[in-house]
């Protein structure tokens, strides 16, 4: 089977199971942890995306054979960068909400606005 | 609380979702892949060296063919930096964790002059090998957790002081951008390299590339402020209890 098609099936079940983490938990660290993973399946995608059959990394010192795609490379630096920032940012807001409520699981903080009400 | 039975039949739709989402996502990334196909070798590849001096294209492509989207990158990274700080307030490092045993503390000592030449190969080699300013800068951003984490807050903050990661910060960011600005004077466009009369040098020696290592330079020290600054914030704003 090509290596290419299996590393891209590889990613989207990394991106279900991000997806899946998203759904069910109701914890905010846990939340982040989520997105963090499925960040990691787009990396994976666009790595596998550079791929060319029997190529060399694109470093062109005294070899002309086949090298693999460098632009979705430097995307996927792209990503990392912005994927740290966002979870910086939501660590940040999940320690402004444990200042806040106590707790960082939502369905407790949800649950309690309820029993206000 | 949620019954058992019900909290099953959430995992169990939720799995359909997430498999149902994930295989709709991976089954049109393989239908466009059949769609496209790319020839072995690019044509930006094998120009590179010719347009950029760079032998490492992935960095040619970062640092000059899409130079302001770097700029991008490291503008990002201030302002998820500048946003935790605005949302955590200043660190104040109420909570001092336990630092490491004596032995541990001087083994990285001894240690660390050899953890730093790393990150310094790393930026420094930017455009000959796999690397440059964003890995080399998160590989230093780790030795200020290091010290954090081995040593204990006090002594990281005397070592690495805020105002000095702030500054670097900020001058990193202006230089970035104020270097781009020889593009302009010389009419070719916002931090162009080569056309500008930068000089190439040998292609795969260490100064060769033009702006590319200085960029690299800029890149790194501004990711290792940048990311050690976030750390600091989330570390110093712990509090024990609420």
């Amino acid at each position: 089977m090509n290596p290419q098609i299996l590393v891209l099936i590889t990613g989207g079940i990394v991106w279900s199971i991000g997806i899946l983490g998203l759904i069910i938990h109701r914890n905010m660290i846990q939340i982040c942890v989520s997105l963090s993973v499925m960040e990691s399946a787009i990396i994976i995608v666009l790595v596998a995306l550079s791929y060319v059959p029997e190529a060399m990394a694109p470093i062109l010192q005294g070899s002309s054979g086949p090298f693999t795609d460098p632009l979705p490379q430097a995307l996927a630096l792209t990503a990392i960068v912005i994927g740290a920032g966002i979870l910086a940012i939501a660590l940040s807001l999940t320690v402004a909400m444990y200042r806040t409520f106590g707790t960082t699981d939502l369905q407790v903080i949800f649950s309690r606005e309820h029993s206000d009400l | 609380m949620i019954k058992s039975a019900s909290r099953f039949f959430l995992f169990f739709f939720s799995s359909l979702f997430a498999l149902g989402f994930g295989g709709t996502i991976t089954y049109l990334i393989l239908f466009a892949l059949d769609v496209v196909s790319e020839p072995p070798n690019l044509g930006y590849v094998l120009t590179a060296i010719e347009d950029t001096g760079s032998i490492n294209v992935v960095t040619a492509i970062l640092l000059d063919y899409r130079g302001f989207d770097t700029l991008g990158e490291a503008t990002v990274i201030f302002t998820s930096v500048a946003v935790t700080a605005s949302i955590l307030g200043k660190p104040d490092f109420l909570f001092e964790r336990p630092v490491l045993n004596v032995i541990t503390q001087r083994a990285i000592g001894f240690l660390l002059p050899i953890f730093f030449m790393f990150p310094l190969y790393i930026i420094t080699h930017g455009h000959l090998s796999p690397g440059g300013g964003f890995q080399g800068g998160v590989s230093l951003a780790v030795l200020v957790v290091l010290l954090h984490v081995v040593y204990g807050h006090q002594l990281g903050l005397n070592k690495v002081p805020i105002r000095f990661l702030s500054s670097c910060e900020y001058w990193a960011a202006l230089s970035f951008g104020l270097v781009g600005l020889a593009g302009l004077f010389h009419g070719v466009g916002y931090l162009a390299n080569l056309s500008v009369g930068f000089p190439q040098g040998t292609p795969g020696s260490l100064v060769s590339g033009g702006l590319i290592p200085l960029l690299n330079l800029i890149v790194g020290i501004k990711v290792a402020a940048g990311l050690s600054g976030l750390y600091i914030t989330l570390a110093g704003n712990v509090r024990k209890g609420l």
